[in-house]
């Protein structure tokens, strides 16, 4: 098994991310990295993250749980939202599941 | 992603349930608002701690919003209460569910509960009012006066909403300009059946009003408390219609502890 990482982690998200963009909007060439904000770069809505919980559940199963990550938030944090704050928070959720 | 096909339209559900172990208590039908608004509303809000709690959790878009279809046409009160009663019955869900609507969805949850009282174990209004000969009217003002401003000048009208309410709200307000470019959904809302007294009155299921305090909404709450047999309201200080995203976790402990104490589960917890 792939070690969990930022890199790997990052390369999934990635992966999920060109796949919503390219599904819901037509959109296929947007560089993502750990800066990206899900708002104002990639101009997702909420309904897009909804979409995006559930690729990261087909993905990771129920060890990364991204409602409850972003039900913990206030609105601005959500509305501020990198990509690399969602690749941290997965990889402690894979390595407590790990662990546990 | 979970569509549902009620037979007039595909419509975006989403559940959630308690996690493995735990028996659900109770189900709840989370019903979000209108143009703007969609079942993330409550996704990344109220559901988790819901689930957590041992709440079967079913959340919808309405039609024309979110990832439901968008038919041009069918946008009165009574066809988005034909809407839920059509997936509640797809998803086979026709026991007692407690509602809890958001605005618009608020008003579609108490029709729900107006038409099939038999079928409702509680209703939570955030935000929001039964179908009375005022608020079609109201509704119908409001609806025209925001979509009149976008349709007529929309560049001008996002540039400001831009600058005084930020990017996302401007975001938000082009794709409600869009829904109501490409649907009825502005002339169905005004001209949609309302319900009159009597029938506000026979819902007899406990009935909790939250509303944000700097909201006009929150005036109507002592008018919900007489008419209604058993409802309670709250008002929240600082917060205007937005209240169920700024407050949500005050406005999920609320609503649970009225799903709680009707069920019985907070006794059982307790012990």
């Amino acid at each position: 098994m792939t070690p969990t990482t930022e890199d790997t982690v990052l390369a999934d998200l990635t992966g999920m991310l060109t796949a919503l963009l390219e599904d819901e909007y037509g959109v296929d060439d947007v560089e993502i990295t750990m800066t990206t904000t899900f708002n104002r770069d990639l101009e997702l809505e909420s309904i897009d993250l909804v979409t995006l919980a559930g690729l990261l559940q087909e993905h990771y199963g129920t060890k990364v749980n991204f409602a409850e990550f972003l039900a913990g938030m206030e609105f601005d944090e959500i509305i501020e939202l990198t990509v690399g704050r969602l690749v941290e928070y997965v990889v402690q959720s894979l390595k407590a599941a790990e662990a546990g | 992603m979970a569509m549902v096909d009620t037979g007039q339209l595909r419509l975006h559900v989403q559940r959630m349930s308690p996690p493995e172990g735990v028996r659900p208590v109770a189900t709840a039908v989370l019903v979000h608002g209108l143009l703007t608004d969609s079942l993330a509303s409550y996704y990344f809000t109220i559901a988790p701690p819901f689930a957590l709690a041992g709440i079967d959790v079913v959340m919808y878009d309405l039609r024309g919003h979110g990832r439901s279809g968008r038919p041009a046409t069918g946008y009165t009160l009574d066809d988005n209460i034909d809407d839920l009663e059509a997936l509640l019955d797809r998803l086979e869900v026709t026991g007692p569910v407690h509602l809890v609507g958001n605005s618009y969805g608020g008003t579609v949850a108490f029709g729900y509960a107006a038409r099939h009282p038999e079928r409702a174990a509680s209703v939570s209004l955030i935000e929001s009012e039964p179908a009375t000969a005022a608020w079609a009217p109201k509704l119908g003002g409001i609806l025209s006066r925001v979509l009149h401003e976008l349709a007529h000048n929309e560049d001008d009208a996002l540039a400001w909403i831009s600058a005084n309410r930020g990017h996302n709200t401007a975001r938000l307000a082009k794709g409600a300009a869009r829904l109501a470019r490409e649907t009825s959904l502005s002339q169905d809302i005004p001209a949609s059946g309302v319900l009159t007294e009597d029938q506000i009155r026979a819902v007899h299921c406990p009935v909790l009003g939250i509303y944000g305090g700097d909201s006009d909404l929150a005036l109507l709450a002592p008018w919900l408390e007489s008419v209604l047999p058993d409802c309670r309201t709250v008002v929240i200080p600082g917060h205007e219609h937005s209240v169920l995203v700024e407050a949500a976790g005050t406005i999920g402990g609320h609503i649970l502890s009225l799903i709680q104490s009707t069920t019985g589960a907070a006794e059982v917890a307790a012990r």
